[in-house]
């Protein structure tokens, strides 16, 4: 698939399997300055992960991989309201293509909920 | 056939058995894995766990993996040549699967 591909309005997300770039909106703060709402490109899908029983020990094996950032850029946006002394500027990446992969740790939070 | 579908279910496959590298005495099994596509998504990570990683943690991922939540243990009859025995081998099949957590160690 096209690791470039929106999650277009038409797709059912119900039934969508893949991992696409799709719109996001989270709310910008740091201490010492105004909040700001900000609408971005991120990742979301469903990628294929499996366990498999094996013979021999650990008894199974596992294929991880989630939905995550594959190439971003990084965008700057001045905070309003900051206190004398707060540099204003709030940095955030930028997806400009998603893809299956492996979470890394160097550059990710990676989270996990059952 | 649709193509893949969203959730995580029963896979059937064969699992062989040898008893030695030869495999002298061997047995054939259907037994089942978990396999498919559960949500998983990535965003840019709020500034409390910008600041907990030394700004380095810039993404923040959740995911849920498809997992095996319940298992049984099935007997694979070993075949030899010349009527010779060999004990059974007990493996492990899945019985039901779920999107849950995903095995941290291991992705």
């Amino acid at each position: 698939a096209d690791p470039r591909a929106r999650v277009a309005p038409v797709v059912d997300l119900r039934r969508f399997v893949g991992c696409a770039v799709r719109e996001f909106t989270f709310l910008a703060r740091k201490p010492g300055c105004g909040a700001l709402h900000i609408t971005t490109d991120a990742c979301w899908g469903r990628c294929e992960t499996w366990e498999k029983p094996v013979v021999e020990p650990p008894f199974v094996e596992v294929h991880q991989r989630v939905c995550t950032y594959n190439e971003t850029r990084t965008a700057r946006v001045r905070l309003p309201g900051c206190s004398p002394g707060v540099e204003p500027t709030y940095s955030y990446p930028v997806a400009r293509s998603c893809h299956c992969g492996v979470c890394l740790t160097s550059t990710t939070e990676c989270l996990t909920s059952a | 056939y649709d193509g893949p579908v969203p959730g995580c279910h029963l896979y059937p496959f064969n699992v062989t058995i040898r008893s030695d590298r030869r495999g002298t005495c061997r047995g054939t099994h259907l037994v089942h894995a978990c396999v498919g596509y559960c949500e998983s998504s990535a965003f840019p990570s709020r500034y409390s766990v910008l600041a907990a990683s030394n700004f380095t943690h810039n993404i923040t991922s959740t995911s849920r993996c498809c997992t095996i939540s319940k298992e049984a243990k099935v007997k694979v009859r070993l075949d030899c040549p010349r009527g010779r025995r060999h004990d059974d081998i007990e493996i492990l099949t899945a019985t039901e699967c779920r999107c849950d957590m995903c095995r941290k160690s291991r992705y």
